[in-house]
């Protein structure tokens, strides 16, 4: 199960640095990328490259379990703990004792696993359900992230003490189609990989056109949407109707990759009032004040966002232009939710 | 005291660093600046760790404050480590779990910073 992360773009060097320099420290990560871009991987390099090597590493999804049973997946619990509790069972915790726990979907954890999990961070010790003995655990904990979780904190989903224990080390994955030089790589070690498992069917490389198209295509999906395309390719065996299947899908999506922000808004008015859908006219939440608010807010967001454009988002700049503080610039951008187009978490690229 | 001071700053806010870069330079210390984490870490390795003291600034790309004072406090113990921070109480009480050795909020005046250097470099290296 041993992946290298493959690419040779500066973010995935960057990344590659960042392992090699964090690896020993056992310090908590946070890997925050979207769906497919290989967190997996990213935590997977960082276990091998570290001491912890060798022992285990367990993997849990805490989108993938209701509330109660990531609990006890995570803790564990006493015999008779509960109805159905026959015997005992081991934590994730317990079991990932001297090696790695990878929390895959941290943002999806509930407010009061947060708070255990917290615990254990602090004091390094658990209590599994039904016993009151904590249990040490010295577990690397690296967690991985699809959503925004600063904008979790804001609506109260996620806890701020435990987002910044987590957050010692941030290690972001920008989206494929932001770093095209890797895709001929990530094809070349897939095909590779793939035609040494199968001996039937085996994968020809892509010519230099369709490679040019494929660098083109906007990966949606990620390396999860690559590797899906090559299986598929092995059934299909013709690049030209792979390609000409990616661009027809694409098309319809292409309106989903975020479009330039302009200054124009034509009938503000208009959109606002639409804005309001339950709070029409006749509504008896319809105020003058609501709607400056939302006028104002909307105003607001278009004219930084304009700006940040124009500046390639350096926040120093588009603070002395805008002439507010840094400090306000960084609230607004949080406050209005103002998404920087690449999707960019790590400020230094 | 023939030698000047070697300081590492380390703020992904370029104005800050800046400001600080100018203004600890003016009073004669040798200022080396990153803007992240990593590359400040990477200069300290590079520099085999030789830095009199390092600022550092606790929200950060990749490789947090918080991150860098853990790991200059195993690597390097003797280097004294100020925390500058404007993000409020947890990420401080993170700096002083991980020994910062100050803990400064922002805004501060650029006096007080000078005379918190001063205090921690004319402490003998004799901690840890």
């Amino acid at each position: 199960m041993k992946i290298p992360l493959i690419g040779v773009s500066q973010s995935i060097e960057r990344i590659r640095e960042l392992i090699k320099h964090v690896a020993n420290t056992g310090l908590n990560v946070v890997i925050s990328g979207e769906s497919g871009v290989g967190k997996e991987v990213v935590a997977q390099n960082l276990y091998l490259n570290s001491s912890r090597r060798g022992k285990p590493f367990v993997k849990v999804n805490c989108a993938a379990l209701p509330e109660g049973l990531l609990e006890s997946e995570l803790f564990g619990y006493e015999r008779g703990a509960f109805t159905g509790a026959e015997r005992k069972k081991r934590g994730k915790f317990e079991l990932a004792h001297e090696g790695v726990l990878f929390l895959d979907e941290i943002g999806d954890m509930s407010l009061p696993l947060q708070a255990k999990l917290l615990h254990v961070l602090q004091s390094g010790e658990f209590a599994p359900l039904g016993s009151e003995k904590e249990i040490k655990t010295d577990t690397w904990v690296i967690a991985a992230t699809n959503q925004e979780l600063e904008q979790h904190i804001k609506n109260g989903k996620f806890r701020e003490d435990l987002y910044y224990r987590l957050n010692i080390i941030k290690i972001y994955i920008p989206p494929l189609r932001n770093r095209p030089e890797d895709i001929p790589s990530l094809l070349d070690y897939y095909i590779e990989s793939y035609n040494s498992q199968f001996d039937t069917n085996q994968l020809a490389k892509p010519s230099n056109r369709i490679m040019e198209k494929l660098m083109a295509y906007h990966w949606p999906g990620n390396v999860r949407e690559l590797q899906n395309l090559l299986r598929r390719m092995m059934v299909v065996g013709d690049w030209e109707e792979i390609v000409e299947e990616l661009s027809i899908t694409a098309n319809p999506q292409r309106s989903s990759v975020p479009v330039k922000p302009t200054i124009e808004s034509s009938s503000i008015v208009a959109d606002i009032l639409k804005l309001q859908g339950e709070n029409s006219t006749g509504s008896a939440s319809f105020s003058l004040k609501k709607i400056k608010k939302k006028t104002l807010d909307r105003v607001e967001k278009e004219v930084i966002s304009y700006i940040l454009d124009q500046t390639g988002w350096n926040r120093s700049k588009a603070a002395k232009i805008l002439k507010i503080s840094y400090k306000t610039l960084l609230y607004k951008i949080t406050d209005l939710n103002i998404i920087h187009p690449m999707n960019s978490h790590d400020k230094a690229d | 005291m023939g030698k000047s001071n070697k300081l590492l700053i380390i703020d992904d806010n370029e104005e800050v660093l800046t400001s600080l870069y100018e203004y600890l330079s003016q009073k004669k210390y040798q200022v080396i600046s990153a803007s992240n984490g990593l590359d400040g870490l990477k200069l300290l390795d590079a520099e085999k760790g030789e830095f009199d003291l390092i600022i550092t600034d606790l929200v950060m790309p990749n490789i947090s404050g918080v991150g860098v004072i853990s790991i200059v406090k195993k690597k390097y113990p003797t280097i004294p480590v100020i925390a500058i921070t404007g993000w409020g109480e947890h990420p401080e009480a993170l700096a002083t779990e991980a020994n910062a050795d100050i803990v400064l909020e922002k805004p501060f005046e650029l006096s007080e910073l000078d005379k918190l250097i001063a205090g921690l470099l004319s402490t003998p290296k004799s901690k840890i």
